[in-house]
């Protein structure tokens, strides 16, 4: 294929990389969308080699006025659209991008049109890389690299064709002309786009990461969650529970991969039930203390250690820009860790940003659940702050059906906590689960899903659980969440989606405090086993976007930090190691020359001495290698044999053709003496001798390269002489 | 010395797409740097790899290059001649790929339009190109200039390899009319007896005598009268000639005087073609009385060197033998060219011509 054509291709594959780009990173419109790709459509057949297809597809004759208005249209439609339409600056940008795009493509005539194109294009895919940061930016990024490296390849190769010289004649090396696409182009280009990217990548993690920005904005809209404001209503999970959407990532170092069960994430916890909704009227925040740069610690978690605590859990969270300031954490954090301006707290013990994310944040929290005490077997009178009361055995006004169901199960139970366990398990085992429970329609949606119809989700069992406990004099409240079941084997951790919203209840017990329980039976449909094929593919895919996440979306300076610090560790590490390699390789080598040394002197010379000596010597063979160049001397040879090489084999073949024909070479002649014989002996051989004589000569003796049509010219002239004869 | 191996003979300059890249680097930088966005991180990190990439490759494709120029012994003046560059890439794995080669002289890159799209490893070339020198003197060549903006076209790359070049620029060499010529000669052979001597032209036939040279005998003759017949050569004397060439010329004379020295060294030329012993003088040297190309190119080296004087300054004789009193019986006739008509004209005792500057002025070379 020719150069030029190829670069027309490139080129076209350029803009058409960042048109996806935008199209799977901005919300166009269809129409824009059609019409860019129908314009590269249409570039792309002009290119081809078919002739009836470019006759076609033949570009319409404008004059460059025209161009210029069109241009112009485009600049007022974008504040049109920016003003009236999609009243965006940023989208309104994108759509005139591509309309400048569609009106280059269809003006492609000089090589600077091209560099405009080239332009878009940057810009394009600039746009794209501003709209988003999945995953799919990889193979978009990957292929925009590839196409931008032979593009430019084929512009500098094409340039001298393209652009006639002034006044002077090129003289054009005729050895191998890059007039087409030939195999050593290709993996030139591609070589080159492999080291760009090798670069790419190094270049990457050392540019310093400056936070200066002005203008620091998240991509795209937030996850719409729900259950995770003030007041919630009973059963807005519910239409949540079919979203496979990604919430968070979460991973737990501490945690061996055969332990991994099902996980809690804590959003927030509920106080206050009125029959159809739940509030949090503990809902006032106040700071966590920051103990340490981005370290965030609770204070009541100290005075929490009289309780019976289990051991610390450490998670790191990924956790998607969603639209509520909640931060999510295993029950119940004591720490969290991260790059926040702020952490607050209620209550309740629900963690908050100051507001909610616009971009992915990540973050590691540390929580340690209260465990039973055994102390809470025991029957034992209770007294409660009547503050407390009032909030955690909050009752709506309803019908006595509940309580006195809740009477029915708990009454021969002693313990507060054997109350709870015998209403779990009761609603555990009577009811059944199922999101096609439309409770929220009905007045009574608590007594419809416990007398009734006896099916509901997890907000019902656990908004039927806390009334029961309440009614009983149990302190307990509702909490939302997150219950991980999805594990990724790839990337050892929880992919949370918003399907696995969730309701449980906290049970406050007299001397654990308040603990955990889930009074929902599990799901029947289990994810883990009927896991299809592609579901595998998924997981696999889903661990590639948390590691395009954790290093390149939020790669940070306190990565570079850390990298830096693992380096250094790492740098003494090896230095050690080397040292004391290096000590036991010279050992008897340090040993010998000692003896020796001692031997001369008699016995005065002093570590120091061997130390200096030692020192002495090596910058002697440093300043050896700085001057020799050792690892330069195969390739000097190598060099200088070359065509060298050529033309003395060929001058002893040649003598040993002429020794064949009884004309034997002394070996003290010198070979243009030799010619001279060979005249007066053998005329005829004269002329092709004295050829090769002389390039040997030049080659041999004058360090003269010989090119490669003389090399040519002797081995032809070799020939010639092997087939004369000698009469 | 490390530091100079790698910064001597190297510049970069930047191409106006090179430019055009720089501009929108730093735009995605200053982007990226206000957003906190990785993923312009991740651009800003390709277009300075591009950058980066650009200016190895292109470091690899001047490197190891080897250069051997090959120039004629003698040029002549807005005469064209054929020089050739031999160009080998020593690298033993990489090519050399879009380079542009330029004459180095005095500090000035001269375009010779040479272009190789590529050399392989190990590999060599020939170039071969017009050279026109402008002026009479020494044309020095310093090096060549080799410049490339491979692979992406952004940077032009260029370094300079000292290949050193001399050669003399004899006068420009214009014909003469026979007729001139004829006029030029005739008045001094009018003056001169024909002897026998040892030459080229005929001047006699007789019979061979002993001792005579066998080299000498006339065949033809010899073989019509069936005798053995001698050929004996007129005398070299007969085509002699002496040209003197003023050097004095007021500095309004440049053009003048320059004309003067070409016309002289068209008339040395045509002589020497002709079979003359041919004696140059100037104000400041004096050459010996010569035949043949050898003789020709020394006495038009000569020509090639000398240097306009203001009149009556002091000039010092080039050569020790010039102050010598010369043989003024076998000079045979004296040309004097003078560039001005107050230069001096040197005492003769056979003939003297003189040209003044209307004449080589004038319309006086061959068409």
């Amino acid at each position: 294929m020719p150069c030029d054509q190829a670069l027309r291709l490139t080129s076209i594959g350029l803009a058409s990389v960042s048109f996806i780009g935008l199209v799977l990173g901005a919300s166009l419109p269809g129409w824009l969308m059609f019409l860019t790709a129908s314009a590269l459509m249409v570039t792309l057949l002009r290119t081809g080699p078919v002739n009836a297809i470019t006759s076609v597809v033949r570009p319409v004759p404008l004059s460059a006025t025209t161009w210029n208005i069109l241009v112009l249209s485009g600049f007022l439609g974008f504040w049109i659209d920016s003003l009236w339409i999609s009243g965006d600056l940023l989208a309104s940008g994108i759509h005139f991008l591509l309309v400048l795009m569609v009106i280059k493509l269809f003006n492609l005539q000089h090589r600077r049109d091209y560099v405009h194109l080239y332009a878009i294009s940057l810009v394009a895919i600039l746009a794209a890389a501003s709209r988003t940061s999945d995953l799919w930016y990889v193979p978009v990024f990957l292929a925009y690299l590839l196409a931008g490296v032979w593009t430019l390849l084929l512009f500098q190769l094409t340039k001298d064709t393209a652009v006639p010289s002034a006044d002077l004649p090129r003289r054009l090396e005729p050895l191998e002309s890059y007039s087409g696409v030939t195999p050593k182009l290709f993996w030139m280009a591609n070589g080159l786009a492999a080291a760009t990217f090798g670069l790419t990548l190094v270049m990457f993690f050392v540019i310093p990461r400056v936070n200066a920005g002005l203008y620091q904005k998240g991509y795209g809209e937030n996850v719409r969650t729900s259950g995770f404001s003030d007041t919630v209503d009973l059963g807005s999970i519910g239409p949540i529970k079919r979203d496979r959407s990604v919430v968070m990532r979460v991973e737990l170092p501490d945690r061996p991969t055969h332990e991994v069960g099902h996980f809690y994430v804590r959003g927030m916890a509920f106080d206050r039930y009125d029959g159809r909704s739940w509030a949090n009227q503990l809902a006032h925040r106040r700071n966590l203390s920051e103990d340490s740069p981005e370290m965030f610690t609770l204070r009541g978690s100290k005075s929490h250690q009289l309780l019976s605590r289990g051991a610390a859990l450490h998670q790191h969270i990924q956790l998607e820009p969603l639209d509520t300031p909640v931060l999510f954490a295993a029950p119940f954090a004591e720490s969290v860790h991260g790059k926040f301006p702020a952490v607050q707290s209620d209550i309740n013990g629900a963690l908050y940003l100051p507001f909610p994310s616009s971009t992915r944040i990540e973050y590691t929290a540390v929580s340690r659940p209260n465990t039973i005490s055994p102390d809470d077997s025991r029957p034992q009178p209770i007294t409660y702050p009547e503050s407390f009361l009032r909030h955690f055995l909050q009752m709506p006004v309803q019908s006595d059906r509940i309580a006195k169901l809740a009477r029915d199960i708990s009454e021969s139970k002693q313990t507060v906590y054997e109350k709870a366990v015998a209403i779990q398990e009761h609603l555990s085992h009577n009811y059944q689960y199922s999101l096609d429970a439309p409770l929220a329609a009905q007045a009574h949606p608590l007594e419809e899903f416990l007398f009734v119809r006896k099916t509901g989700y997890c907000e019902h069992y656990a908004t039927a659980m806390v009334m029961m406990l309440r009614s009983v004099g149990v302190p307990a409240r509702l909490v939302t969440g997150f219950l991980a079941t999805e594990w990724n084997e790839y990337g050892n951790y929880y992919v949370v989606r918003q399907q696995d919203a969730h309701a449980w209840v906290e049970v406050h017990l007299p001397q654990s405090g308040w603990v955990m329980m889930d009074p929902t039976p599990a799901d029947g449909d289990s994810l883990a086993e009927t896991l299809p094929a592609w579901h595998r593919v998924q997981s696999l895919l889903d661990s590639a976007r948390l590691r395009w996440n954790r290093f390149f979306v939020q790669y940070s300076a306190a990565d570079q930090l850390a990298v830096v610090r693992d380096i250094q560790t790492g740098g003494v590490s090896v230095r050690l190691w080397t040292l004391d390699s290096l000590a036991s390789f010279l050992k008897p080598l340090t040993a010998a020359f000692e003896a020796g040394m001692s031997h001369l002197t008699g016995g005065y010379l002093t570590p120091v001495g061997t130390l200096v000596a030692l020192l002495l010597a090596g910058c002697g063979a440093m300043a050896w290698l700085v001057w020799a160049r050792p690892w330069k001397w195969p390739r000097r040879a190598a060099g200088a044999a070359g065509d060298e090489q050529v033309i003395v084999q060929l001058y002893r073949r040649t003598l040993r053709q002429l020794e064949r024909r009884g004309l034997r070479k002394p070996a003290a002649m010198p070979p243009l003496q030799f010619i001279r014989i060979i005249q007066e002996e053998w005329s005829t051989a004269s002329t092709a001798v004295a050829c090769i004589t002389e390039l040997y000569c030049r080659a041999r003796f004058g360090r003269v390269p010989l090119t490669t049509e003389e090399l040519h010219h002797a081995r032809e002239t070799f020939k010639q002489l092997r087939s004369l004869s000698r009469s | 010395m490390i530091v100079r191996r790698f910064t001597s003979h190297r510049s970069t300059r930047l191409t106006s797409e090179g430019l055009q890249f720089l501009f929108f680097t730093m735009a995605v930088g200053i982007a990226a740097i206000n957003t906190g966005n990785n993923l312009f991180y991740l651009l800003l990190s390709m277009m300075l790899s591009i950058i980066l990439v650009s200016g190895i490759v292109a470091e690899y494709c001047l490197r190891g290059l080897e250069f051997h120029r090959h120039l004629p012994d003698v040029l002549f003046a807005n005469e064209l001649a054929t020089a050739t560059l031999v160009v080998k890439n020593r690298k033993t794995r990489f090519p050399s790929i879009s380079l542009n080669l330029f004459d180095v002289c005095d500090g000035q890159d001269i375009d010779r339009g040479l272009i190789i799209r590529e050399l392989s490893p190990g590999a060599s070339t020939l170039l071969s190109y017009p050279l026109v020198a402008a002026r009479r003197g020494q044309l020095r060549l310093d090096g060549v200039r080799v410049t490339t903006s491979f692979p992406f076209g952004l940077f032009l790359k260029k370094a300079y390899f000292p290949v050193q070049g001399e050669v003399v620029v004899c006068p420009e060499i214009r014909p003469l009319a026979d007729e001139i010529l004829q006029d030029l000669l005739a008045a001094g052979q009018e003056h001169t007896a024909h002897r026998k001597g040892y030459g080229s032209d005929l001047y006699n036939l007789r019979l061979y005598q002993a001792g005579d040279d066998s080299r000498a005998i006339h065949w033809v003759t010899t073989a019509r009268t069936s005798k053995l017949t001698i050929r004996e050569t007129e005398a070299e004397s007969q085509r002699r000639a002496s040209i003197y060439l003023s050097l004095q010329a007021p500095e309004s004379h440049g053009t003048e005087f320059e004309e003067a020295v070409t016309y002289t060294a068209s008339l040395v030329h045509h002589l020497a073609i002709r079979g003359y012993h041919l004696q140059l003088t100037t104000d400041s040297s004096r050459s010996s009385f010569g035949q043949g190309n050898a003789h020709r190119f020394d006495l038009l080296r000569m020509l090639a060197f000398c240097e306009q004087r203001e009149p009556h300054a002091d000039i010092r004789p080039e050569t020790e033998w010039f102050t010598e009193p010369q043989d003024t019986e076998n000079s045979g006739a004296l040309i004097v060219v003078r560039p001005w008509h107050g230069a001096e004209v040197p005492r003769s005792a056979g003939p003297a011509l003189l040209i003044d500057p209307e004449t080589f002025l004038g319309a006086t070379y061959a068409m």
